[in-house]
């Protein structure tokens, strides 16, 4: 936690929306404890709400929908990820860029336009402590920060914002902005229990199409589709990576992502590359998706 | 010793897969090295595997493998070899077995188990404290320990429907296995008595731990 004599509130919650939390990258080194990753969903985005602001995984609000702030002072904001509709003070305003907000402003997250998962970030990040060596939220295992209805969010900075006529915005160049309405195809590295799998099942895995289901959440997504069987029901348990894709004995493929379970007993076929986990954050239910095996060797 | 491929930044290492002690000697061996190793991110090391997730800076898979391979060729076995010795003296000791004060009164299965068997009551419970069990593996949430083997005696298969919630302390069985809820749950374990001990965060895998009728 950073000095307590330095904080400024820097926002009241109006509304929390469907789900906000505090997130960084994640929480390393404690697995062998039972203790998930957790972390920003959409890493990619979330580097770049701290990019902007010219910092390095300090932290970051994930916003779904509805998500209403009031701020308590003149603040330096990033904005990056999903477009939610995102408005101060009612007039739309864009994102993957810094805005400087006035005491007072309403910041509001009002529906989902593309994407799932927002990131807003301020200078010095949001003063909550750490735990086990990161400020990300796991709810399951009551490590972390739900926004509720009337908390107070505590900047670290306490410095004096600079007057806005000299502060420049800083904006993400298009090239770097992902379009999360493009079908996505999962590049996977074949691995694990792979040799379970015939060619056959294989083929039936790469060439069809899957459709992200409502039982997806922080843990993991579950897909709808053509089910592959393995030629066996179950493993001893074994640790599970981020990104693996489990398959169950209904044969309907789960990716298994931030807050995923540390050990299971499911077979595994491979593992989605970490870059296309975090895309496929941006989807929602209904989604299609594909997967594509790739060369791990072209990535050495 | 099999190392796989895993993702562009793990690897995981299979030992033989059976559920032993010999094999959980390996795995707590290996676990041990790679906790002093520089440049690994998580180790998730479970009944008869380790998942090593490393920085990609430093390693790649052709290194890690290597690394991994050096510990098999040399040191490994040694190491195996001494943890084993320390093992046997501290059970005769008596130091490092991590004793659970357990009152079976507060249970919802002991029947259950008792009838399962065609046991005692006592009789299970005699059972369930005489054994010293060891961590094989630590997981479905934080702090939940895996404990093997309970008796063949009084083996219970799960509950067909698990119940909504358990609460926290919980001691239970589940076929060969044994455990204590760290925190409230849902869960499909015979529940056979209720402990104080806070097991969060108190076990590493290879623990002896050992239950004590209060």
């Amino acid at each position: 936690m950073c000095s307590l004599q330095r904080y400024k509130m820097a926002f009241k919650v109006l509304n929390s929306g469907i789900f906000t939390t505090i997130q960084d990258q994640g929480r390393y080194g404690y697995a062998h404890l039972g203790i998930t990753n957790s972390g920003a969903m959409d890493e990619y985005a979330y580097l770049w709400s701290q990019t902007l602001l010219g910092q390095k995984n300090i932290n970051a609000l994930e916003v779904m929908v509805g998500l209403k702030l009031e701020a308590t002072k003149d603040i330096e904001i990033s904005i990056t990820g999903a477009d939610l509709d995102f408005k101060i003070d009612g007039n739309s305003l864009a994102i993957w860029q810094t805005h400087y907000i006035k005491k007072g402003s309403i910041l509001s997250f009002n529906r989902r336009v593309y994407g799932q998962r927002a990131y807003l970030a301020i200078k010095g990040g949001f003063d909550v402590p750490k735990k086990y060596g990161s400020y990300s939220t796991t709810l399951k295992e009551g490590i972390g920060f739900r926004l509720r209805r009337g908390d107070s969010l505590i900047s670290c900075s306490g410095l004096k914002p600079p007057i806005p006529k000299s502060n420049p915005i800083f904006r993400v160049q298009p090239k770097y902005i992902p379009d999360y309405e493009k079908p996505l195809t999962l590049r996977v590295v074949l691995g694990y229990q792979e040799a379970e799998f015939t060619a056959e099942e294989r083929e039936k895995f790469f060439n069809s199409e899957y459709e992200i289901t409502l039982q997806s959440d922080r843990m993991g997504f579950r897909l709808k589709g053509e089910p592959i069987k393995a030629n066996i029901d179950g493993i001893i348990s074994e640790g599970i990576a981020f990104g693996s894709i489990q398959i169950p004995q209904d044969g309907q493929p789960i990716v298994l992502l931030k807050e995923r379970q540390t050990i299971g007993g499911y077979p595994k076929i491979g593992t989605v590359l970490a870059e296309d986990c975090f895309r496929l954050a941006q989807r929602g239910a209904g989604c299609g998706i594909r997967f594509k095996e790739v060369d791990w060797e072209l990535f050495q | 010793m099999i190392i796989k491929r895993v993702s562009l930044n793990s690897v995981i290492v299979y030992f033989k897969q059976d559920i032993s002690e010999t094999v959980l000697n390996q795995v707590q061996a290996l676990n041990t090295l790679l906790q002093k190793l520089k440049g690994i991110v998580d180790i998730v090391p479970s009944y008869c595997s380790v998942l090593v997730t490393y920085d990609r800076g430093i390693y790649n898979y052709k290194s890690i493998k290597e690394v991994l391979n050096s510990f098999d060729m040399g040191r490994f076995d040694f190491i195996e070899q001494e943890l084993h010795n320390a093992t046997e003296c501290s059970i005769k000791s008596n130091l490092q077995v991590i004793k659970i004060p357990t009152d079976y009164s507060k249970n919802l299965d002991l029947e259950r188990v008792a009838n399962h068997n065609n046991l005692t009551i006592e009789e299970v419970i005699t059972l369930h404290t005489q054994q010293v069990y060891r961590v094989y593996a630590i997981g479905f949430m934080v702090g939940f320990a895996y404990l093997a083997q309970v008796d063949p005696k009084i083996a219970t298969p799960r509950l067909t429907t698990p119940r909504a919630k358990i609460p926290k302390g919980s001691v239970a069985i589940a076929d060969t296995q044994t455990a204590i809820y760290p925190q409230d749950s849902a869960g499909g374990w015979n529940i056979i008595g209720s402990t104080e001990f806070n097991a969060f965060e108190q076990f590493s895998i290879g623990d002896y731990v050992q239950f004590t009728k209060v």
